[in-house]
């Protein structure tokens, strides 16, 4: 009864919201780019268009190679985790459908974009420790029909997004449900697992693809990015099928770049397919990505000075 | 007590009525007006007003010149003895050529502790007395218009004052002086909205206007001002919850008779005939204020030395009133005719007061600071913060003393969030309150107490800086409760202090829990300056 005129008044007017403490705790157990993206130095002001092209004898002076391949997996790296976490992001612009004890579900709605379909995202609970699930079910289906999409898991550590988490898109799940996947049909599965709530942070990301015939098994492509104290960066990936080294094989190839915030970086890869299996190379680069050293593992003397290359100590620790 | 007034009346009345002046008499006016007595007083509304009227009164009936009248609006005890050392520099000259002199000093104003206040300054009524007593002309007449003026009348020793005070005994060693005061020596003058003024000298200027020509010679002598003041004042009051005040008439005119103050048979102002209907007539300007009343007997003709101007005039009877308009011409006699009058209820009186109907409207600015009494809701969800807002405030218009107020003040401060398990995304909190509230008031001096009820829509929201966040709000009704002090700084200006609780329902929480939040208070402390429209 005390409500109550209030309550009247609030139907004449614009009243209620979405001011929550409680519902930030929730929304900021979602991953963001910004948190996990990959951080090169140079990714965001230069092209690799036109830096790529190979000449016949490198020289000391040359644009890095070995930093246009990094920075292509950067690339790489940062859309996938677009294209993942935008998954997540109409959920941040609208408060939960339902609050209740230790849940937050958003929806269920119809999807716009999977016709025949509803969708819902539940957000569990523990303390300081979130699961999460986007969801869809056919529309004519009863509650049981509903199958996870995305799930993942944040356990918090005070911060704005900080914490340790991991989440994992089933997409062979969705394409056999007759969800439209688009662009992420070659995959069977993408996992991602981070840490952020100390450096040196981590983001591990696994994309799982559907195999290809004639073979029968599934092949992975990793890759893991460390930051650590100082600007200084880790990305390792493999690049397959790629022309690294003359030959009549092509090569897959595990590169390891490791960079600081204004004086260059240092990458190594190592041939683990194709010619010169178990052949390794290794290419630093300074500030403005020229190349100061390079060194194949079958020659005597590389091109350049290996004291021009930037001081990676900071990396043992 | 009635067998003394009327004695006194009567005794007075032979002694002036056959000598009322007629003798040419050079006539200087010193007329003061001041709204303001200091800092222990309240100032006054229609001081100057009235003084201002007993000016133009003066110089247009009362033969007193332009170049022989001042007026002093708000001005400093220094300012009036100057002033009037002028004037009896001037009575001197005039005397020197062999004319009579009367002088009238006219005084609306705070009256305190044995002094005439004049803004922060006294006239110490001893002072004021024996100026008045060693002034040269041949006649001295001082009206004052102000609380407990009586003790200037009042022969040593306090007695208390009776009905009808006629006091011939204080001014025996001042041959020619005559005092009135608008009170006893006891007594607060009062002032009204209705009228616009204080009740002594609208009666006084209404009675010198006609009303108190009861001899109906077309003049109206000093005591028959006075008899007409009097008697409508005491019954105008009567009612009042300061309770009734009586004027005071101290006289000494031997040998100078009762003198005319006002002439009505200037050749302009408006004549009531002996055919109209008898009855109470009052004289309404534009402004709705009652200029001038006059008692119709019968089968007499009545003048009303309206200045020339448009005037609404009200009869009032039984179970109607009686309306009309009636133009007073420059240069011209005006005759009221019956004609133009026409039955009207009583809600169409022109009548309508200093301020129409007694409301009127002050605008302010407010500073304040606004929390919650719950410490995690204010430090975590809805913040402490600082209000800057302004207001709109409708002063009786339900009911005296009923203010209604309409309000909006907005607050804000940037701030950090410290919760269990996300500390560090810095926002900015803003609240947006828009308010009315009814109270009541009631004066005390220049304090005014007052507490009502007041109903708010808040609006409250958060901007989260790089937009970590998704923009927050919350809006909803709250009812609360208001009580403050509201001081009156000058006539027009007025501070305040100000509290309110509210209380709220907050519903954005968790369904099927029980959550100790759901209804929230919140208190305002604030300081507002109004200006009075």
């Amino acid at each position: 009864m005390r409500n109550l005129w209030p309550a009247l008044l609030c139907l004449l007017a614009a009243c209620g919201g979405n001011f929550s403490n409680e519902d930030l705790e929730y929304l900021n157990a979602l991953p963001s780019r910004e948190a996990l993206a990959s951080k090169l130095p140079g990714t965001d002001t230069s092209s690799g268009s036109g830096l790529a092209q190979r000449r016949d004898r490198l020289v000391v002076g040359d644009i890095s190679q070995l930093y246009i391949d990094t920075r292509k997996a950067s690339a790489d790296f940062n859309a996938s985790l677009d294209s993942l976490l935008g998954l997540l992001e109409n959920i941040r612009t609208v408060p939960p459908t339902t609050r209740e004890p230790d849940r937050r579900t958003w929806g269920p709605w119809p999807d716009r974009n999977q016709p025949g379909h509803q969708v819902r995202f539940l957000m569990d609970r523990a303390g300081d420790s979130f699961d999460y699930r986007l969801q869809f079910k056919p529309s004519a289906a009863g509650e049981e029909a509903w199958w996870s999409f995305l799930e993942g898991s944040f356990k918090a550590d005070a911060g704005i997004r900080v914490g340790e988490g991991e989440l994992h898109l089933f997409i062979d799940d969705a394409v056999a449900q007759g969800l439209n996947v688009g662009g992420l049909r070659g995959l069977k599965q993408l996992d991602v697992g981070y840490q952020n709530k100390a450096l040196p942070t981590r983001v591990e990301m696994i994309f799982s693809a559907q195999p290809t015939p004639p073979l029968t098994t599934a092949t992975q492509v990793r890759y893991n990015y460390r930051e650590l104290p100082g600007g200084l960066g880790e990305m390792r990936f493999l690049l397959t099928d790629t022309d690294a080294v003359p030959g009549n094989l092509r090569e897959d190839v595990e590169i390891t770049s490791r960079w600081t915030p204004n004086s260059g970086g240092v990458a190594t890869f190592v041939i683990l397919q194709g010619d010169l299996l178990g052949a390794s190379y290794r290419e630093c680069w300074d500030a403005q990505n020229k190349v100061t050293f390079a060194k194949r593992s079958w020659e005597l003397f590389g091109i350049g000075k290996g004291s021009d290359c930037p001081d990676l100590s900071g990396f043992d620790g | 007590m009635r067998t003394r007034r009327h004695l006194g009346a009567l005794a007075l009345a032979l002694l002036l009525a056959t000598t009322v002046q007629a003798e040419p008499m050079r006539r200087f006016a010193l007329v003061i007006g001041n709204d303001e007595g200091g800092s222990d007083t309240r100032p006054l509304s229609y001081a100057r007003e009235d003084a201002r009227k007993m000016h133009g009164l003066l110089s247009r009936l009362g033969g007193v010149s332009l170049g022989d009248a001042r007026l002093l609006l708000n001005e400093e005890a220094q300012d009036v003895l100057t002033t009037l050392s002028n004037l009896e520099a001037s009575i001197k000259a005039a005397q020197a050529r062999g004319e009579r002199t009367a002088l009238l000093v006219y005084y609306s104003g705070h009256a305190k502790d044995g002094a005439l206040r004049l803004g922060v300054t006294r006239l110490p009524f001893d002072t004021f007395k024996r100026r008045l007593a060693d002034a040269p002309a041949d006649i001295r007449i001082a009206i004052l218009d102000s609380c407990r003026s009586g003790a200037l009348t009042r022969t040593k020793g306090a007695r208390r004052a009776p009905a009808f005070e006629i006091d011939s005994g204080a001014t025996r060693d001042a041959r020619g002086l005559v005092i009135l005061t608008s009170s006893s020596a006891d007594e607060d003058s009062q002032e009204s909205d209705a009228i616009g003024g204080s009740y002594f000298s609208h009666h006084l200027s209404s009675g010198l206007l006609g009303d108190a020509d009861r001899s109906g010679d077309g003049q109206v002598t000093l005591f028959e001002a006075y008899s007409h003041a009097y008697a409508r004042t005491v019954a105008d009051t009567a009612a009042s919850s300061a309770g009734p005040q009586h004027p005071t008439f101290s006289y000494d005119l031997a040998g100078n008779g009762d003198l005319v103050i006002t002439s009505l048979r200037a050749s302009e102002g408006l004549v009531v005939p002996r055919t109209a209907p008898v009855g109470a007539y009052y004289f309404v300007n534009p402004g709705g204020l009652v200029v001038a009343e006059l008692e119709k007997a019968p089968d007499t003709e009545r003048r009303v030395a309206l200045a020339p101007g448009t005037y609404r005039v009200k009869r009032r009877m039984e179970d109607r009133l009686r309306i009309g308009e009636v133009e007073v011409r420059r240069g011209q006699e005006t005759v009221l005719e019956e004609s133009r009058l026409r039955d009207a209820p009583f809600s169409d009186d022109p009548v309508k007061g200093a301020r129409g109907r007694g409301s009127f409207w002050t605008a302010g600015l407010t500073g304040g600071y606004h929390s919650f009494f719950n410490r995690s809701i204010r430090e975590t969800l809805f913040l402490s913060v600082p209000m800057l807002g302004a207001e709109a405030n409708l002063h009786n218009y339900f009911r005296e003393d009923w203010v209604w107020s309409f309000d909006v003040a907005l607050g804000g401060r940037a701030a950090m969030l410290n919760l269990e398990s996300l500390t560090g995304a810095s926002y900015r909190y803003s609240a947006l309150h828009l308010g009315t509230s009814l109270t009541t008031e009631w004066h005390v001096g220049d304090l005014a107490p007052f507490a009502g009820a007041r109903l708010t829509y808040l609006y409250m929201g958060r901007k989260f800086d790089g937009a970590v966040f998704p923009d927050q709000f919350y809006s909803t009704f709250s009812p609360g409760l208001v009580a403050g002090l509201r001081y009156r700084l000058l006539r027009s200006l007025h501070l305040t202090g100000r509290g309110r609780i509210h209380y709220l329902t907050y519903n954005v929480h968790e369904q099927g829990a029980a959550n100790p939040n759901s209804s929230l208070g919140f208190w305002e402390l604030a300081a507002l300056v109004t200006y009075e429209l």
